[in-house]
């Protein structure tokens, strides 16, 4: 497998009044040619930011500020924004959270597929169309080509976030990145856009990064799994291994929290004691040391690394001292 | 055959403006104002083949004549009919309020497009100039304006003239017309480039925004299609109210004489001239007043109702 997307040590900052506080924090992250990677980490942790960082769509004021991410040959963090620009929809197709706000409301679907096409391929209005038709046609909204004619607010949710499907996949790209896009939906229809997504990623050979905070929504779709934690990779695995031997106390909990059908009826869920630290307030050594039942001293003394876990799969690394043995090691 | 059509028809799918116009069509006041604004407009429009008398003729026989069948607003001190010169003043004001609404429209939504869009240095910079302009009366503005350019811009029409022999150049209308356009513009620009800087402020951060960002679209197509279509709701109530204040705004130059000026027939000096009468001969200030009174308050229910129709989930 060959990696299509390879960050290593990105950094990202926000400017504050106060000076730089900094939301991620020397992420590494692999995407390779036709994989999906599931990100899934609690709000706030440099998911989406990471994500948008690649292609230059960071709001004001927040930048990203070390790191390499090479795509294609090419340091994305290196490109002019006119670069990044005619990358944008034609090698990364992008997927939003909320459907009900991410079309433009007085533009017909039609034209708003076409103007993708029209503007990344070049081609001429009426051909534009008609692929148009083809696309929401292959995202299963029934009756394309009269949905060509309707206006975003005639459609429902689920529709909608076909249509987004589909202005994502009218350039073609290499790399799809959904962010969080069922959080706006109904659990069925959530399902439904899954599986639409695992089967258009299989059929048109794409990468598929899942920014999600639902473990058990991405255990579906994902062949890998990257947990992040106040801007940092703290465990990446393949999906099975996250599930069955979880090594990263974080990582863990996460797993520990989701309800199960075993439960005891009206017993309280489990949960992680504490929240995350606030940018700029991050503590020394692992971020998430203070609210770690196995913490040690050593926990506090340095940023731990990603390292591979003793007898595990192979492509299984984690962020710890203490699961991976190197506190035993060290001492 | 006939229900066919209209089941097709009902069937086309409908858009914001579609809704908007079936939410003003509900609305009975709207429905006036703007029934009252197209008599108007057509009156403006065709008004030399409606009107039964020329505007300028006089008739010295029949000089401040009380209204009657012949003479439907009587006639003024020069024996002209009122009717005639009211709907000449129609053509007048809308010429007016059009063409300065539309000045003052391309040059706010250019600016404020680009200041809401772009922000920065330009941005801070139409905001002092928009508060500037904004912070000195108007009627003050454009008097001082039209004391100060009109003698020069006359001289320098005559030195065209002596060199060309062309008479356009002694017309003094033109000069009335562009200084009063020019002046009105002026005054009139900085609240639309403040609306629409506000508007695209506001929705250049939306998701649909992002998401064309996100398709690689380039500023100015974002700009064009996805933002500035999104401020047209707004912008169309503001140029509705704005129409109705700038009627008002060339009847008051009008009327204080830096507007129009006889014999070109302006609501304004038409009750300039008829308030120093009026008491012996009423109707020479009460028709023209009366019709500007009527537009004035078309214009401002059409743009209450455009409002309730193009913002219907707006607090009211």
């Amino acid at each position: 497998m060959t990696a299509l997307l390879d960050i290593k040590g990105l950094t990202i900052d926000i400017a504050r009044d106060t000076g730089p506080a900094r939301v991620v924090d020397g992420i590494d992250l692999v995407v390779n040619e036709g994989e999906s990677l599931g990100i899934v980490g609690e709000s706030g942790c440099g998911k989406s930011l990471t994500m948008l960082s690649l292609v230059g769509l960071l709001p004001n004021r927040i930048k990203a500020t070390g790191g390499t991410a090479q795509f294609g040959g090419a340091d994305l963090l290196k490109m002019s924004p006119r670069e990044l620009r005619k990358l944008r929809g034609a090698e990364i197709g992008f997927i939003f959270q909320d459907p009900m706000t991410s079309l433009n409301p007085v533009m017909r679907i039609g034209d708003q597929i076409a103007e993708a096409l029209i503007y990344q391929t070049g081609m001429a209005k009426p051909a534009a169309l008609t692929r148009a038709g083809e696309l929401l046609e292959l995202v299963g909204i029934p009756s394309p080509r009269d949905r060509l004619m309707s206006y975003p607010h005639e459609l429902s949710g689920g529709m909608r976030q076909r249509v987004m499907i589909a202005i994502g996949l009218a350039g073609s790209p290499r790399l799809l990145i959904a962010d969080e896009p069922t959080t706006a939906l109904d659990v069925t229809i959530q399902a439904q856009i899954v599986d639409l997504v695992r089967e258009l990623k299989d059929r048109l050979n794409m990468a598929v990064v899942w920014i999600t905070h639902d473990l058990a929504l991405i255990a579906g779709l994902a062949d890998r799994i990257a947990v992040l934690y106040a801007g940092t990779v703290v465990e990446d695995a393949p999906v099975s291994t996250i599930f069955e031997k979880p090594s990263h106390p974080y990582t863990r909990g996460l797993l520990g929290s989701l309800p199960t059908l075993t439960d005891q009826p009206m017993s309280r869920l489990p949960s992680i004691g504490g929240t995350p630290p606030e940018p700029g307030r991050r503590p020394p050594g692992c971020p998430f040391a203070p609210r770690c039942a196995l913490a040690i001293a050593a926990c506090s003394a340095a940023v731990p690394r990603l390292t591979a876990v003793p007898g595990s799969d192979p492509r299984h690394r984690v962020a710890c001292i203490v699961t991976t043995g190197q506190s035993e090691a060290a001492a | 055959m006939s229900s066919v059509t209209t089941q097709i028809e009902d069937e086309r799918p409908s858009s914001l403006w579609r809704d908007a116009w079936k939410r003003l069509r509900r609305n009975k006041l709207a429905l006036t104002g703007l029934g009252v604004i197209a008599v108007l407009v057509i009156f403006a429009a065709f008004g030399p083949w409606l009107t039964p008398y020329d505007f300028l003729s006089q008739n010295l026989d029949a000089r401040n004549l009380a209204p009657s069948l012949s003479h439907p607003f009587g006639t003024d001190d020069l024996g002209r009919d009122v009717a005639s010169r009211v709907i000449y003043g129609a053509r007048t004001a809308f010429l007016v309020a059009v063409l300065v609404t539309a000045i003052a429209l391309a040059i706010g939504v250019l600016l404020g497009a680009i200041a809401g869009f772009y922000g920065g240095t330009f941005d801070k910079v139409l905001m002092w100039v928009t508060d500037m302009t904004m912070s000195v009366p108007q009627l003050l503005l454009v008097v001082v304006i039209n004391a100060s350019l009109k003698q020069p811009i006359t001289l320098w029409m005559e030195a065209r003239y002596l060199a060309t022999m062309n008479p356009i150049w002694r017309n003094g209308a033109i000069i009335d017309f562009a200084l009063v356009f020019g002046s009105m513009a002026i005054i009139s620009w900085p609240p639309y480039a403040r609306l629409v800087r506000a508007q695209v402020l506001s929705i250049r951060n939306r998701p649909y925004v992002t998401a064309a960002r996100a398709l690689g679209l380039t500023n100015r197509l974002i700009l064009m299609r996805y933002v500035l279509p999104n401020a047209m709701g707004a912008l169309i109530v503001a140029v509705s109210a704005g129409l109705g204040t700038a009627m008002v705004l060339e009847s008051a130059f009008s009327f204080l004489g830096v507007g129009v000026n006889p014999p070109t027939p302006s609501w304004g000096n038409m009750i300039s001239d008829g308030l120093r009468v009026w008491t012996n001969y009423p109707h020479l200030l009460v028709a023209p007043a009366a019709v500007l009174a009527v537009v004035t308050v078309a214009f401002n229910f059409l743009g209450d109702g455009l409002n309730d129709a193009l913002n219907p989930k707006g607090q009211k």
